[in-house]
């Protein structure tokens, strides 16, 4: 969807975040409460280490051999009935649906979650050819009668809270409704009921596909997946072409994995593998099937040494509850169908036109944490970095900051004149070091010091100071324990051994 | 003159295969090598060995099934055979004024003798008239109830499998579920049951293959946990024997 | 045995006491730090904006300045981090590539170096102050740096240790995240200062001065009068207390 960007920059869609004091709290509450179930479930569970790294394996070898899965999951699909397609591209994805849709004169669809179709804005091509499309889940139920787009893989409607979502379901029922949690969902319940009876289709994504049986699985706790794939006579199902995994006991790794990081979860409430249309003498399931294999910049990354492994993704939003980036910005401030440290690298990713990308790579401190929770262990505080240097390599840095960096090499490239430098420095903050700090609010030091007072250089540096210090220490006359030089020894032996010397 | 529906199909169908090829060929060639037709080395396959190796003895099984199951939000209770769930789910009927009870056409559930022993209320045996939408029976009905194929005490998963005999709308659209799990079907991880999908392979499985772990929710308001959105928000675990 | 200091530019020009503290501490072991000039900046700054020729530039600096070191001691985890992206840095240059990997190996962060290398856990150190502890994420998640520091805190006496709620959080300090998203940054360290101030802890102790810098620079601006401190420093206080 190279066509759609949301205006403006990730800067300031996130200075609007941080003004808005009930987005920022609502956000910090729900991500805080996953983030620490997940470390509770991860714990109790135990062995998480050797866990991630089975579900890195199964993801790893799947994406190395994806046309060979990808090619035995589509003949297994097709054998057990399942009319299966192709999407290159999004609209192709679109075409693809709404042809089915209107072939089969639906009025209505029912959807169950799915981020595919958020990134093909399927929703909004159904209704232009008059197709009613009706979320489910009731995060998405609630998002779409905002008009929003939801800011949480997970938890769509994480930034809003009780009273805005009960005004906004009173005004669908017609009646005030109680700002009570059961209440809401008492009338969503009600409401899709008849929803589900009625619908000519319904459209799933898909969390996992298993190559050897064509079956695809979903997760999720309200049932209306499996109410979506149950009630329905067409399903539609849109499935990322990464979403692969070759069997049904590697699905024991991503089960184990996907609820405990995605809201601690032992299992979801439903877990669902669907393996093709009713069988003919079944009372219900869809009568006709339809999976739809959607590339949509997927195999942007396929080959891409620094990038594939963003393909191992299992969407479980773990990473979005671990960043304090996210916790203090919300999704939409993200600007794409993904937010959080995954979205700010699958955003860019997504489209061809990596390097022209706005802001999105900068909206992070590099802290590592999202990789420290991601239960397929993808490197994305690495892959920000790729990002922003791909973005300088193809010369679209910004001007000042590539002076400065320019300035940077030069000075710190060559220790004569970063000496010189130093002391240049001591001289000059003296026009603006007052009690020690500066508050000055002017070049870089403006948004530094908007929150912060800035600290001076030292009088002297450690540089300057070295000789003395050298001439003091030297007289301690302290000698090494033997012990101690002995250990010393045998890591340098070690080493020269090469191999050892790994320290933690 | 229009397209019909099927052959939008036959076109979407021929479509498809021409492009399945070049979608193939696309991503071999973005890994920069040859298709790979031949099915890889996969060492890593399913869960580590440790895990495998997992096996809690029976009585330890019903107690961290129920342990689990409960602190979802469901119930689990034993009983030594299939009239004391009858007792049983008669009980609850008369606790919650159930009016209506769908039931799978198994055996074992036709052992319960609801229909005798509730002459009250109405219970339908699935699919007993295939000229009846069922479906909406379902929808209708305030029991659910279903004979596991399969239990996983670990995670407390409770796994039914679909056929003719067996509708996933009894499962998933009654106002609150009965499921019956003999005991010797209780396993301790879910990777003994998703092992047994591998080994029956594709031609033998059923359309619908669901595990269930409590009560139907949602956490989506406030991340405020609400039982009963969509699925059954009562949830009954028997455990027979 | 040639074991040398990497100053790290924050406190060579800011925090001079921090490598002070270090030299007079490792001296009491008989460890005489060297301090090689040539040294400048571990190229950080550059590598993570995306600037990786200037961030080469500047490593060749560092990878020069320690070739002949035996041990290299830093007091920055993330510094002592970015020496693992070297390799990264000059696959395409066969001589810095071997450096970079020599360079890896011998380098330890300042608490690794005391209790891996050295196997001190005691420096007979007294610090009778209720202190907290801010683990930077650099060290802590990348580098593996988690529980040498709490070591050391274990055994100083008098020592009141507080925890620090939610201390796995980053401060926000990020480089030049914090000048480019300056108002995200605010607002993460500003969190992360109300949680030191929950401790009611009077000594805030850190691995790592940029972070250190970005919490003091804070405290500061809000009138908090915590004391900021690199674990070095608070060790080398408590040496002198004891």
């Amino acid at each position: 969807m190279s066509a759609y960007k949301t205006k403006g920059s990730v800067k300031e869609r996130a200075e609007l975040a941080l003004n808005d004091d009930f987005l920022r709290k609502a956000v910090k509450f729900t991500t805080e409460r996953l983030r620490i179930g997940k470390m509770n479930a991860a714990e109790q569970h135990g062995n998480w280490e050797e866990w991630r790294e089975r579900g890195r394996q199964i993801r790893l070898h799947t994406i190395a051999h994806l046309d060979y899965y990808l090619n035995l999951f589509v003949e297994n699909a097709r054998a057990n009935g399942v009319h299966v397609h192709f999407a290159p591209t999004g609209a192709e994805a679109v075409r693809i649906a709404l042809a089915v849709a209107q072939s089969k004169a639906a009025k209505t669809v029912v959807k169950s979650k799915s981020m595919v179709t958020e990134e093909l804005h399927l929703n909004h091509a159904l209704q232009d050819i008059g197709v009613e499309a009706i979320e489910t889940d009731l995060g998405e139920y609630i998002i779409q009668l905002a008009g929003e787009t939801p800011s949480h893989i997970i938890i769509p409607a994480i930034h809003k809270n009780r009273y805005q979502i009960a005004e906004l379901l009173s005004k669908e029922a017609g009646e005030a409704l109680e700002a009570d949690t059961t209440i809401l969902a008492g009338f969503v319940r009600k409401k899709l009921r008849e929803k589900f009876l009625e619908a000519d289709i319904g459209m799933t994504g898909c969390n996992f596909a298993i190559a050897e049986t064509g079956s695809m699985v979903l997760f999720e706790n309200e049932g209306n997946a499996r109410m979506v794939t149950t009630v329905p006579k067409t399903q539609i199902t849109l499935m990322g072409m990464e979403r692969i995994i070759p069997s049904w006991t590697d699905l024991e790794v991503m089960a184990t994995l996907l609820p405990r990081s995605a809201t601690g979860q032992k299992l979801t409430v439903y877990m669902s593998g669907i393996t093709g249309p009713r069988r003919t003498e079944d009372a219900d399931g869809p009568e006709e099937m339809h999976i739809i294999i959607v590339d949509n910049g997927r195999s942007n990354q396929l080959g891409d040494p620094e990038f594939q492994e963003l393909l191992n993704c299992i969407r479980c939003g773990a990473c979005l509850n671990a960043c304090p980036v996210y916790r203090h910005i919300g999704g939409h401030a993200y600007g794409g169908t993904y937010s959080g440290p995954i979205g700010a690298v699958l955003t860019p990713a997504l489209q061809k036109n990596v390097a022209e990308w706005d802001d999105i790579a900068n909206a992070s401190s590099l802290c590592g944490a999202c990789y420290e929770a991601c239960p397929v262990k993808i490197p994305l505080h690495d892959m920000l970095v790729y990002l922003r240097r791909r973005k300088v390599e193809a010369g679209h840095g910004k001007a000042l900051e590539t002076i400065g960096m320019r300035g940077f090499g030069t000075v710190a490239g060559q220790p004569g004149i970063m000496g010189a430098a130093v002391k240049l420095g001591q001289l000059g903050q003296r026009l603006v070091v007052r009690d020690g700090g500066i508050r000055l609010k002017v070049g870089p030091l403006k948004g530094w010091n908007k929150y912060r007072v800035a600290p001076t250089l030292a009088k002297r540096s450690f540089r300057q100071q070295w000789e003395a210090l050298k001439r003091e220490t030297a007289n301690t006359g302290q000698t090494m324990d033997p012990v101690v030089k002995a250990r010393m020894e045998a890591i340098l032996k070690e080493r020269a051994k090469g191999g050892g010397g790994r320290h933690g | 003159m229009a397209e019909t529906h099927q052959e939008l199909l036959a076109r979407l169908e021929r479509e498809s295969r021409a492009k399945q090829e070049q979608f193939m060929n696309f991503i071999a060639g973005k890994l920069g090598r040859p298709r790979v037709t031949a099915p890889p080395q996969h060492p890593f396959r399913g869960a580590p060995d440790f895990w495998n190796a997992l096996e809690w003895p029976l009585e330890e099984r019903v107690a961290k099934f129920t342990e689990n199951f409960k602190a979802v939000g469901g119930q689990a209770i034993r009983l030594s055979g299939i009239v004391e769930a009858g007792a049983f789910i008669v009980s609850k009927a008369a606790e919650m004024s159930a009016r209506y009870i769908v039931r799978q056409d198994q055996q074992s559930l036709a052992e319960l003798g609801l229909e005798s022993l509730l002459p009250e209320a109405r219970v339908s045996v699935w699919n007993e008239d295939p000229n009846e939408d069922w479906k909406a029976c379902a929808a209708e009905a305030d029991f659910g109830v279903v004979l596991a194929d399969y239990a996983a005490a670990y995670t407390g998963s409770i796994t039914v499998l679909s056929d003719k005999t067996k509708g996933r709308s009894v499962s998933l659209l009654p106002t609150a579920l009965f499921a019956l799990i003999p005991i010797e079907r209780l396993k301790t991880r879910l990777g003994e049951i998703l092992s047994d999908f591998d080994r029956a392979g594709r031609e033998n499985l059923p359309a619908g293959i669901h595990f269930i772990s409590g009560p139907s929710r949602s956490a989506d308001i406030e991340n405020d946990l609400t039982i009963g959105v969509h699925g059954p928000g009562i949830v009954y675990a028997l455990i027979i024997g | 045995m040639k074991v040398s200091l990497f100053i790290t530019c924050l406190s060579d020009v800011i925090y001079p006491r921090v490598g002070e503290a270090m030299v007079r501490l490792l001296a009491r072991y008989g460890v005489k730090l060297e301090f090689p000039r040539a040294q400048t900046c571990c190229g950080q700054p550059a590598y993570n904006s995306g600037y990786w020729d200037e961030a080469r530039k500047t490593a060749r600096t560092i990878l020069d300045a320690f070739d002949e070191s035996d041990f290299v001691v830093s007091p920055s985890g993330s510094c002592t981090y970015m020496i693992h992206h070297y390799p990264e840095l000059f696959k395409d240059e066969p001589v810095y590539l071997e450096k970079s990997n020599r360079l890896q190996e011998k380098t330890y962060e300042f608490t690794q170096f005391l209790v891996q290398v050295l196997d001190v856990k005691d420096l007979g150190a007294k610090f009778p102050r209720k202190v907290t502890y801010h683990p930077s994420c650099h060290g802590s998640r990348l580098l593996g740096v988690k529980d040498e520091p709490l070591e050391l805190l274990q055994h100083v006496e008098g020592l009141e240790f507080v925890p620090l709620p939610f201390a796995q959080d980053c401060c926000g300090f990020g480089g030049t995240f914090a000048v480019k998203m300056a108002d995200i940054s605010g607002a993460m360290v500003t969190e992360k200062v109300d949680h030191i101030l929950e401790t009611e802890a009077e000594v805030l102790v850190g691995l790592d001065m940029a972070c250190l810098m970005n919490i003091a620079g804070n405290l500061r601006f809000r009138n908090e009068p915590v004391r900021v401190m690199h674990l070095a420093e608070l060790l080398y206080e408590g040496v002198k207390e004891a």
